[in-house]
Formats: structure tokens, sequence, C-alpha cells
């Protein structure tokens, strides 16, 4: 799908006026944002945030109280799950380590409602990700990456222009993280797709194209990293104390 | 279902088996003859008919000279190519004990079948005159339902001539679990005859489970046990009476021991019948 | 990875013909031998009526078995899944053994009628009681099937020993899987319903993929997990209902059947829910067939038989699998 002239107009994803409650109480409230094509977007905070309930909601997972979530313009309750699946992808944190298949069997599955529409072959997505030699393997036999790269090939056969991951970098060595990350900012850029990870570990900010930081379910900041990431910003979200703030922004963490 | 429902239903079977049985094996006396049942086993040798008989189930011992015939599986699940590869003329079912969808079968599969299936220790005797007469020994059958029909009559008279009123007695057929004869059974219709009343007659099912407690509640004038088969057993039975030692009828020594020939409507009704006359008698 | 397609298509080939030629042997082995050359005409008619129904009915109920444990492995993401988890059997046994031992009996078809029913409504029943806030959620199904079948097995057992005796050994030998008797009477009815249960669970055969990846991943391929897992159930319930109505309660092959041919052929469903139809059928088929024929004339219960042939093989696949 590439991008008509006018796309650029028209949202991809888009969140109005949205209340979604937890635990009986309103969680989100009046939340908007849009996401326009293009990028890497990190949705950050810490635990209990509303990372991954923001992004299931996007994902039509769950339905919000008050408020619409659009996709391209239209309500994403008006989408048949063909539609949708054809729109967006979604991976959960937690995937099965135990599904008894091998990665080409697995990569084939996202072409199930994309029949005929999809812009990759399997072949192509397994090199995309970085998995050429082992597409017969047995996900059992992979590793965390490796597996989660699986699937993330299993996406790119659905065709979307958007991917949703919860934590996909969380429990991987940061070689392992960074890899992931560059291999990301690849799809984003070589095939227009757009991909909002949510993630908590700083140092990894500053690689992306947009931030968006949440707390208690409310989004404090919004933008590209470079702007947002100072002692007020970084204080209010993730709570720090002051002596902890000025050694962040070297890329390192001093614990004294 | 009450037991007048039970009688009916089980009278229609009759009519429609006894009849069919009937129709079915007019003609020359069969041959080849296998036996589905060991009660059916005894009898055919009993009508004389033993050297006809070429195929038994595993369980048909008696008499012995049937444990040498050719084995067709077991009464519950007897083996249709088994029967089939005996080429019978005529096959003899129960209708307690066999499947009914091997007669079915067998008759889709054109092969004659004579179900035994008399309904009550009453009918016995015209049940076995009815076979006699498809087997072609119908004088034999005669015979045998005559004996029958004089033990029954002795027992009424004698019952009769003895002017108390009936005894409240219980039969034990197995000690361990407990097991005693209910009504719908052969053993309680000969107990009535004989001028007993069946304590277990009440309780639901032909063989209902007791437990000690409800001999000892219900005390019996007369027990009878049915005989032991082995040692474990006989110690069993043994044990059972000492559960039940406080009560009058044990203490008195009331109780009889009695072997297996009421326990199926077939040969040895007639010795189960003298054997339970004689209990009355003697205790 | 063609040459991996290559591969698996031989390995099916294989065994499709395999299958088949078991299945002459079924018909063939007994206890005469069926040869067409020595034997007379009427010999062989009746051979043939006897054994032909039995080898139809136990190729019929193997296959449904074998697709229906397929099916439930893959909804309830278990290994330990099969046909009976939830208590279908002890509906249907429940109703049988009435019917046995009050004597309802009045036409052939009863008994099938009596399992089929039982078993429909046990699975209605337990699927009306795993209702969950969002639909059928497979934790709540497998705890209603557990409750539900420990309380019919408890009523039939009740039933049992109130009875009388004379339909108590009949009962039992139907519950254990009893093929002693079949006739053509039974299969129609029991292969239509197979037949729609197969079709459902073919259809949704994508869906059944998408479930075993979890409910989320299944939901972001586009599919409804709630309603994948219902049409899916529903398939494997008729499918079993069937099975049972035929032939009473024959373990083992809906446990064992769809690993070994996953072991041998992969996971897609595409593949596994016909190669389980296939291989649960032969695998019933050949233990009946040693069940009468190695004993004869005693008949030994072909679920007993199958688990006997399996379990060792189904053991050294574990063995196997551990030292990869």
């Amino acid at each position: 799908m590439i991008c008509a002239a006018d796309c650029k107009k028209v949202p991809l994803l888009e969140f109005q006026n949205l209340d979604y409650p937890v635990a009986e109480r309103d969680f989100f409230q009046q939340l908007n944002f849009s996401i326009t094509v293009g990028g890497l977007i990190g949705l950050m905070g810490s635990n209990g945030a509303g990372k991954t309930t923001l992004l299931k909601l996007a994902a039509g997972l769950l339905q919000p109280k008050r408020g619409r979530v659009l996709l391209g313009n239209k309500d994403i309750s008006s989408y048949s799950g063909r539609k949708r699946a054809q729109y967006l992808a979604y991976l959960p944190q937690l995937l099965d380590m135990n599904a008894p298949f091998r990665v080409a069997e697995l990569v084939s599955m996202g072409s199930y409602f994309s029949q005929g529409q999809q812009h990759f072959s399997i072949t192509e997505a397994i090199e995309i990700v970085g998995l050429s030699g082992k597409a017969d393997a047995f996900l059992s036999d992979l590793s965390g990456g490796e597996r989660r790269r699986a699937y993330i090939a299993m996406t790119l056969l659905q065709g979307g222009k958007l991917l949703l991951l919860d934590e996909p970098l969380a429990n991987l060595d940061l070689k392992y993280q960074l890899e992931l990350l560059r291999l990301l900012k690849q799809i984003c850029r070589d095939k227009q797709i757009s991909v909002i990870i949510s993630f908590h570990d700083i140092a990894l900010a500053s690689r992306m194209d947009r931030l968006m930081m949440l707390k208690n379910g409310k989004l404090v900041a919004d933008g590209k990293p470079e702007k947002l990431m100072n002692n007020d910003i970084i204080r209010e979200v993730f709570g720090l104390a002051d002596e902890d703030i000025p050694s962040l922004f070297s890329g390192f963490i001093k614990v004294c | 279902m009450n037991i007048y429902t039970a009688r009916i239903i089980l009278l229609v079977f009759t009519f429609l088996f006894a009849g069919s049985g009937f129709a079915i094996a007019a003609g020359s006396p069969p041959q080849r003859i296998v036996s589905l049942a060991p009660v059916i086993t005894e009898m055919l040798y009993s009508l004389g008919l033993g050297d006809q008989v070429v195929g038994v189930t595993s369980a048909c011992d008696r008499p012995a000279e049937a444990a040498r015939k050719t084995r067709i599986g077991s009464m519950p699940n007897p083996s249709l190519e088994a029967v089939l590869a005996l080429k019978p003329d005529i096959v003899v079912m129960s209708r307690e004990g066999n499947p009914k969808k091997a007669a079915e079968r067998l008759q889709a599969l054109g092969k004659k079948i004579y179900v035994f299936q008399p309904a009550d220790l009453a009918g016995l005797p015209a049940a076995i005159r009815e076979m006699g007469q498809a087997l072609g020994a119908a004088s034999k059958a005669d015979e045998m339902a005559r004996e029958m029909e004089n033990a029954m009559q002795e027992a009424v008279s004698a019952a009769s001539a003895n002017q108390s009123a009936a005894r409240k007695t219980l039969f034990i057929i197995w000690p361990k679990p407990l097991i005693v004869a209910g009504s719908g059974t052969i053993i309680d219709q000969a107990m009535e005859l004989n001028g007993m009343s069946n304590m277990a007659a009440k309780a639901k099912g032909s063989y209902p489970r007791y437990s000690a407690e409800t001999i000892i509640r219900q005390q019996p004038e007369l027990i009878i046990i049915g005989a032991a088969h082995d040692e474990a057993m006989g110690r069993q039975v043994q044990s059972l009476l000492q559960q039940l030692k406080m009560l009058e009828a044990v203490k008195k020594g009331q109780v009889c021991y009695l072997g297996d020939g009421l326990y199926r409507p077939g040969a040895r009704v007639v010795e189960g019948l003298k054997e339970l006359k004689k209990c009355g008698e003697t205790y | 990875m063609n040459a991996k397609k290559q591969h698996t298509a031989l390995r099916a080939g294989l065994l499709v013909f395999g299958s088949s030629l078991i299945i002459l042997l079924c018909l063939i082995s007994g206890q005469q031998l069926l040869n067409p050359f020595t034997l007379d005409q009427e010999t062989l008619n009746t051979l043939l009526a006897l054994r032909l129904p039995r080898v139809i009915v136990a190729f019929l109920m193997g296959g449904a078995l074998g697709a229906s444990g397929a099916v439930l492995q893959g909804i309830f993401r278990s290994p330990l899944a099969d046909p009976y988890i939830l208590g279908i059997s002890s509906g249907a046994a429940l109703l049988v053994a009435s019917g046995l031992l009050f004597g309802i009996n009045l036409f052939s078809l009863t008994i099938p009628a009596l399992s089929f029913a039982g078993a429909v409504a046990t699975g209605g029943l337990v699927v009306l009681l795993g209702r969950g806030w969002h639909g059928l959620q497979p934790e709540r199904l497998l705890l209603a099937g557990i409750g539900v079948g420990f309380f019919l097995s408890a009523t039939l057992m009740l039933l049992m020993t109130i009875a009388s005796n004379d339909g108590l050994k009949q009962a039992f030998l139907w519950m254990s899987g009893d093929l002693s008797m079949v006739d053509f009477g039974a299969v129609p009815f029991g292969l239509f319903f197979i037949l729609i249960g197969l079709a459902l669970a073919f259809y949704h055969h994508k869906g059944l993929n998408a479930l075993t990846l979890g409910d989320e991943v299944a939901y972001s391929l586009g599919f409804n997990p709630v309603s994948e897992r219902l049409w899916l159930f529903m398939a494997a319930s008729l499918m079993t209902a069937a099975a049972v109505s035929m032939g009473g309660v024959v373990g083992f092959i809906g446990l064992v059947v769809p690993h070994i041919v996953r072991r041998h052929i992969g996971s897609d469903a595409k593949t596994v829910l016909p190669l389980s139809v296939v291989s649960g059928g032969t695998l019933l088929c050949l233990a009946d067939t040693l069940g009468r024929t190695v004993a004869a004339p005693l008949e030994l219960p072909s679920g007993v038989v199958a688990a006997f042939i399996g379990a060792p093989y189904f053991i050294f696949l574990l063995q196997r699998k551990q030292n990869r």
C-alpha cells in the first residue's frame, strides 16, 4: 500500500476524547492523540502507566467507555476482523513459546486474511527480519529475540501499515535490543510502516522518532526525544529523585 | 415402573419372541445346535440333545462333557464369527444374559434362532415344553416340565398343610458384597410357593445390595444362604454370620444352605425346589 | 522450502497408502482368513457381512475421534485434551445405560440416538456453564466439563447400583467400546454428523491454527477467537457424539493420534485434520481386528487393544522428542 497523496493528512490512528476505566475508576480520561504515517513511536512510562492498555485500545482488544478510536478516519468498531487485520497488527508481550510451528508456517499465517493483497512473500518477510537460515526451524528452538522476529515477520504478511508491539525489548540483551530497534526502524523507513512500541528503558529513548510519555493514564509528553529528554519531564514520568537525573543524559545510569 | 407394568412388558416380549421362536424352528429337528448361555447348555443336555450341541460359551462347564465342545465366546459377548463358522442349524439364546443385538444380527444373516425366555417360575414348564417342541425333543421336555410342575405342586401343598403364617425369610446370594434375592427372581417365586415371605421383596431391583444392619433391623426368622463355591467365599459367609450373631435366627441355628439350582430358570430348578422345601421343613 | 513441502506431501502419501493396506488386511483377518479363492460363496458372504460393517464403523469412529482430539488439543492449547475431556462420554453413557437398564429400546436406532442425544446435551450444558464474561474461556470450559463429567458418571454408577442385573453387563460392554455386534444400521446417522463436524472443523482450520498462538495473536490475525472456539468446539462435539453413538466409548485414540500425526507431519491443521482422520480410523480398525483375532473366540475391547498398540509407540515418540 504505497502512501497516497493525502495519506499524510488522514491520521493512521487517532484517539478522540477517549475514556477508559480501570478497576472502576476512570483511568484514561479525554485521551487525545493522533499518529500519521511514518516512524518508530515509543510509548514510555513506568509500570501501570497504561502502556499496554493504550496499545490494546488501539488494536481494538479493549473498547473505550467514551470516545473513539479511529483507524484512517473510520471508527475501529466498523472494521471487520479481516479489514482490521489488513490494517494493523498487535503482538502481546508474552508470546507463546510452545506453539508447535516452524518459522515458515507461523509467518504464513499472517496471510490468512490478506490473500492476494500481501506485499511480501514468506521468504521476503523472513529475510527482512533476519531469520533467513531458519525458515524450517521450530519456534521452540529459537531464542526469545528470534521468536519475536518470527512473529514480526508474520505481521508483515498481514500487509498492514501499523504495527503495535507491547514491550518487544523486554528480557533481551542490550545487543539484541539494539538489533531489534534497528530492524524496526528499517521496516518503518523501507516499507512505510508505523510501529508503536512500549518500553521503559530510558537509554533507548533517543532512538525513537517520536516519544509518547504516559503517567497514570495521562499523556504528559508527546514529541521528539531531543525535546522531551529534560529533567522535569523525566522526574514527573518516572518519579525520580533529583540526584539521579543528571547522569541520565550521558546514556548511563550511575548507581552511587 | 411397578411390577405389573414390568410383567406386562415381559409378557409382550414373551409373545414376540416365543412366537417367532416357534415359527422359525418348525421342520426337521436341528442337528447342529449352538448354545449361547450356560443354563441353555445344561438344558440341552438334560433334553438329551448333548450330541447335537456343537458350540458353547466359555462359561459352559456343566455337565462336564460340555467343556469339551468348541467355544464361541462369552455369554454377554459371543463371537458371531465363531458361531457362524460352526454352521449351526439353530442358535439357542437366553433372553436374560445374551445381547439382543446378537439375536438381531443372527436373524439378519439368515440363521435360525430360538430365544428361551420363561416369564417366571410358573411359566417355566411351558417354556421348556415349547423349547422341546422347537428342538425336536418334545417328549423329554414334557417329562422335565411335569417333574417341575410336580415339585412346585408339592411345595404348595406342604406349605398350605402347615397352618402357620408365612415365615420372614431372607435369601443371601453372596456374602461380600452382600447381595440378596429380591422380587422378580426365581428364588423369590420359589420362596412364595413354599410359604416363605421374602423380606427383600420390597427392595428395589432383583438383586439388591443389603447391609448387615438392615438384616438385623428386619429380623428374619429364617436365613437361607447360597452354598459357597470355594474356601474364600466360605470364610466370608462365616464372617457375615459372625456379624449377624445377635439375630434370633442365627442363635437358634435357623440358617440353611442351598445349592444354586434356583439361580437360573433351567434344568436344576427341580433340585432347587426340593432343597428349598427341605429347608422349610427342617428349620 | 519447497523441498520441505514435498517431503511432507510424500510422508502424507505414504501414510494414506499404508493405511489402505492395513484396512484391507483388517478385512481379511479374523478367525478365518478371508481368502476369496479358497472359501465358498456362502461363507465369503457371511464373513463379509460380519466384517465389513465392523471395519467401516471402526474406521469412521477412529477417524472422528482422531479429528476431534486434534481440534480440542488446538482449542485448549493442551496436549492432554481428548474427545471426552468435557464429560461428553459420561452424558452419552448415562443416557444409553438408562435405556439399556430400563429396557427402553424398541427400535434398533435407539442406542445410537440416545448416546448422541446424551453427548450433545452434555456438550451444550458444558458450553453454557463455561461461558465467562468474554464468551467461551478454555479454563472455565475445562472445569465445567470436569465437574459435569464427574456428576454424570456418579449418577451412572448410582443407576447401575440400584437397577437390576440384566442390562448391567451389556451397559458395561457398550461403554468400553464394543464393536462386536455393529451393523450398518447406525452408520448413516453417525456418518452424517461426522461429515458435518469435519466440514466445520476444516472450514475453521485457519482459526484453529491461529487459536494455538493465543487469543490476542489470533485476534490480531483477524479472527474472533471466541466464535472460532465455539464453532470448533461444536465440530469436535458432533464428531465425538457421532463416534460414541456408533460403538460406545473408545478411549486413547483421540488423545494420542493427533500427537503422532503432528510428530511426523507438522502442526498445520490443514494437514493434521485429514491425517488424524486417516490415522485414527486405521488404528481403531487395526485394534478391533487384533481384538477379535488374537484370542478368538474371545473378543478384546478395541479401546484396550488400541492402548496396547499405541501407548508404547507414543512413549517412544516422547523419548525421541526429548533427545532432539
